[in-house]
């Protein structure tokens, strides 16, 4: 049965450019963010409208990005260069300020040149690579008051302590709502997939915050109504697959729609426009340095390297998270030129075929090219992964 | 009976370069130049026939002004480096692997020996003897495929991974700067951490980014990111290590930087070039101090050199195989660069390079904390700024140089420097007009392709 409330949020998407073009008339300005570390609440609190960056998929825009930019950047970088330098993204459009992160180098250079070409204004917010160290962490802590200054400049208004709580409150809030969302795609007689959460989670980059959390309070009513009690566990030969690695922006549809054609069931991701950024934040103090710390604690990005394989807690994660969904094979994929996550593509296979977890590696990049080639792999994947869960469920028989 | 496909020095040269300086080493002993002239005519030539190639586009074939003596005795310190290197440890210097474009002063002030990726090239190059030159070439592919195996085959920057894991190379610890002008150096720290060399000790020196020096707090955490360096890298060299340690090191690096800036003013004030371009670069480079893993060594040779150039400007000497009015180009970029033989074959030469360049001439204060000074110097340096502030000092060094073009090269698989490419140049050309071209270089063989030759050439003939 559809999720009506999922309708409703589609609808108001496509409503969304012409309410912002409003807003803006009315003086409001839109905050245009990218990266992994923006402390969006910091924003939000300042009176801005938040909106995240993350638009991918078109081969044609990539193109025109690495003109600027150039060829040797990952997908993702040029099809955002390509896109400012187009202007024709509604979004885009919209943005009065941008907001980067350097989690990514690449995302750093990506803000000098739209900045330089594109003359847009750009506030970076530097990010530690010794992110675990106690310096790391009060370098940040700087980074972020130094954000909100730039920030409060552009607001012509100080940043008010209690309207920072009250973000960070609805943030929680909607944290806190996805992450009982998501339970529901992976359990047992899904009532919602996995690609509709996905929907959902990225219907928050760009919809009003509090519109957003009462859309997602409607969705979980719904949910619970249609099923009572969520259980993960493995139901037959489904191909239980978990996607890991780069992200997958609003756009790029490619990957996710061969696993689903070729009868494999997504149950669970730890990409940075999925679930994960929305795990484990914790702030534990009302202030720019605070809700930035929250962010840097979380698992850790690719981007930011940690020298000790065992202890690294963004495997721990992945393997958590594994578990939690009950997957039974997990797809890495890694866009082209994005190194954080090809970098560690052999370590993270090496690491989970130690705990006999198989893993296809995806190397891509928004051309339709190798859509056949992957679709091949892919279906050899699912097939072998539901192949291998049928044999152990008639062990266990 | 010798083997004529080698390159032979002139023994008729004997004499005048047995006359020329001895190369003092850090641990007090020396190299005369007798020594070095043995060494290079007839050990090296044995141990490693590679070097002494004819082949007249070889990327690192020797340079053959030999009225130069800083052309043999670099040479002579990049073929021992082996034997030096091994000594240094034996005697308690770890050896750290670092990236090029940083300054080095921390690792030496705490004991140790600061070498880059070419550097660990050459120490490892050193370990396998009689080698020709298709053999070494092959075996450093070999070497490299398995860091890609082992990394990713997009990597460029493997942070010696096929040496230091799959070689068995010992290095004592891998702490680059990170972050500064390379986006791979900092994976290829933490790719590391799966290798089979479970000693090794791992450290980025995280170099932040943005305005960073003009940002006290990034100043701060760049200082407790230079303390805990110097700190580990004396844990391990068995020593405390001072705040007067620094500031030494500090004075004697600062030397070297003051010199390489002298020559380099020397050498563009010379109405005709007075060394080819290759001896230009190495000589410039020693004022890093960093390239012979022996800070002392590479400033007996930088003080001799200067003198050597004074010389020939003053006596208005042209270095041989340069045309008389070569077309100046100036190089932008990492990690790649033209092969110098060629670019002067084609009438032009080239004055000067931003990489490297940047940090040798960025001085470090002297007197006050060394940290803070250091930390500040280096979050200076014009290669590491936004691209409007790099583009202005890379402006003035065009100027100071008289270059007449720029090329700016970066390597196939280089996100960080290919992003900046076009902007430097739309920038440098915006302000000056000065013809600009950028090139992918592939990494592929010691002799780069037509292809990209061709394209060299054809930007010489258009300026
Ligand atoms: S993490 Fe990957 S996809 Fe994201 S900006 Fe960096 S290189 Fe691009
Ligand atoms: S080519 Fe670029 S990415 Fe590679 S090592 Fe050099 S600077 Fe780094």
């Amino acid at each position: 049965m559809p999720i009506k409330t999922l309708e409703v949020i589609r609808k108001r998407l496509e409503e969304r450019p012409a309410e912002l073009r409003k807003l803006r008339e009315s003086g409001q300005k839109v905050v245009g963010w990218t990266g992994y570390n923006v402390p969006e609440e910091i924003i939000y609190a300042l009176g801005f409208i938040p909106i995240r960056i993350a638009i991918g998929g078109d081969d044609r825009l990539v193109e025109v990005g690495g003109r600027y930019a150039s060829s040797k950047n990952c997908v993702f970088i040029r099809e955002i260069v390509g896109v400012f330098s187009e202007n024709e993204d509604p979004y885009i459009q919209q943005t009065d300020i941008l907001a980067f992160d350097a989690t990514c180098l690449q995302n750093f250079r990506a803000a000098e040149v739209i900045e330089y070409y594109f003359k847009k204004d750009v506030i970076v917010l530097g990010v530690p690579r010794n992110f675990y160290w106690e310096e790391g962490k009060e370098y940040f802590g700087k980074e972020a008051d130094e954000f909100a200054r730039l920030l409060e400049e552009r607001a012509g208004v100080a940043l008010d302590l209690a309207k920072l709580g009250e973000s960070v409150a609805l943030y929680n809030d909607i944290r806190k709502t996805l992450k009982s969302i998501y339970t529901f795609q992976a359990a047992k007689d899904n009532v919602i997939s996995w690609v509709e959460v996905f929907d959902l989670i990225q219907a928050g980059d760009l919809l009003d915050k509090k519109e957003y959390l009462s859309l997602l309070h409607e969705t979980l009513a719904e949910l619970r109504a249609l099923q009572h009690n969520p259980i993960i566990e493995v139901d037959g030969s489904e191909g239980r697959i978990f996607i890991s690695g780069s992200l997958i922006p609003r756009g790029d549809r490619k990957l996710i729609s061969i696993i689903t054609s070729v009868g494999g069931r997504i149950v669970g991701d730890d990409i940075w426009t999925g679930i994960l950024p929305h795990l484990d934040l914790e702030i534990k103090e009302i202030s720019p340095a605070g809700v930035a710390l929250g962010y840097l604690n979380r698992t850790p990005h690719a981007a930011l390297p940690y020298l000790d394989l065992e202890s690294d807690r963004r495997l721990k994660k992945l393997h958590e998270l594994l578990g939690e969904f009950k997957a039974q094979g997990v797809i890495y994929h890694t866009l082209r030129y994005c190194d954080p996550f090809t970098f560690k593509a052999k370590e993270t296979k090496d690491v989970l075929a130690k705990s006999d977890i198989p893993v296809l590696e995806i190397h891509t990049e928004y051309a339709g090219s190798d859509y056949e080639a992957l679709r091949t792999r892919l279906e050899a994947f699912v097939e072998m992964i539901k192949i291998k869960a049928e044999s152990a469920a008639e062990v266990i028989v | 009976m010798a083997n004529t496909d080698l390159y032979e020095y002139p023994q008729e040269l004997r004499e005048e370069f047995e006359a020329t300086e001895a190369i003092q080493f850090r641990d007090g002993s020396q190299a005369t130049a007798a020594d070095v002239w043995h060494y290079m005519t007839e050990v090296a030539p044995k141990k490693y026939p590679y070097a002494y190639t004819q082949r007249k586009y070889v990327d690192g074939r020797m340079s053959r002004d030999i009225h130069l003596p800083s052309a043999i005795k670099h040479n002579y310190l990049l073929l021992t480096m082996n034997d030096r290197i091994n000594k240094s440890r034996e005697n308690g210097s770890p050896v750290i692997f670092v990236q090029g474009g940083q300054s080095v002063d921390p690792y030496y002030a705490a004991g140790g020996i600061a070498l880059r990726p070419a550097s660990v090239g050459m120490w490892s190059r050193g370990r396998h003897e009689g080698l020709g030159l298709n053999e070494e070439v092959v075996r450093r592919h070999k070497q490299k495929e398995k860091a890609y195996h082992a990394i990713s085959f997009e990597a460029c920057q493997t942070a010696g991974y096929e040496t230091i894991q799959e070689g068995g190379l010992p290095v004592d610890m891998v702490a680059p700067f990170t972050c500064l002008r390379c986006s791979d150096i900092s994976y290829g720290v933490e790719a590391h951490r799966h290798g089979p060399n479970k000693t090794l000790k791992l450290m980025n020196i995280d170099y932040p980014m943005r305005h960073q020096a003009d940002k006290q707090w990034a100043v701060e955490y760049f200082v407790q990111n230079l303390r805990r360096l110097t700190s580990q890298i004396g844990k391990i060299a068995g020593r405390e290590v001072t705040d007067d340690d620094l500031s030494k090191e500090i004075r004697l690096h600062n030397e070297g930087r003051r010199l390489a800036i002298d020559i380099a003013e020397l050498w563009w004030s010379a109405d005709v070039p007075p060394t080819n371009g290759l001896d230009r670069r190495h000589i410039l480079q020693m004022g890093g101090m960093e390239i012979h893993g022996d800070p002392s060594a590479s400033l007996t040779i930088l003080r001799e050199s200067k003198a050597y150039i004074s010389e020939r400007v003053k006596n208005g000497i042209k270095a041989e195989g340069v045309v008389d009015k070569p077309v100046r180009l100036f190089i932008c970029g990492s990690c790649v660069r033209p092969n110098d033989f060629r670019i002067e074959e084609a009438g032009a030469i080239i004055v000067g390079n931003d990489n490297h360049w940047s940090d040798i001439c960025t001085l470090v204060k002297e007197d006050g904390d060394p940290y803070r000074n250091l930390a500040h110097a280096i979050l200076s340096y014009p290669y590491e700024q936004s691209v409007e502030l790099r583009a202005a000092w890379t402006i003035e060094q065009l100027k100071k140089s008289g270059a007449d073009g720029v090329l700016f090269l970066y390597q196939w698989g280089c996100n960080t420097q290919s992003a900046v490419a076009r902007m430097l140049c739309d920038a440098i050309k915006r302000d000056t007009g000065i013809p600009t071209m950028i090139i992918e270089q592939h990494e592929g063989g010691s002799e780069q392709s037509e292809q990209l030759l061709n394209r060299i050439n054809a930007f010489i003939e258009m300026i």
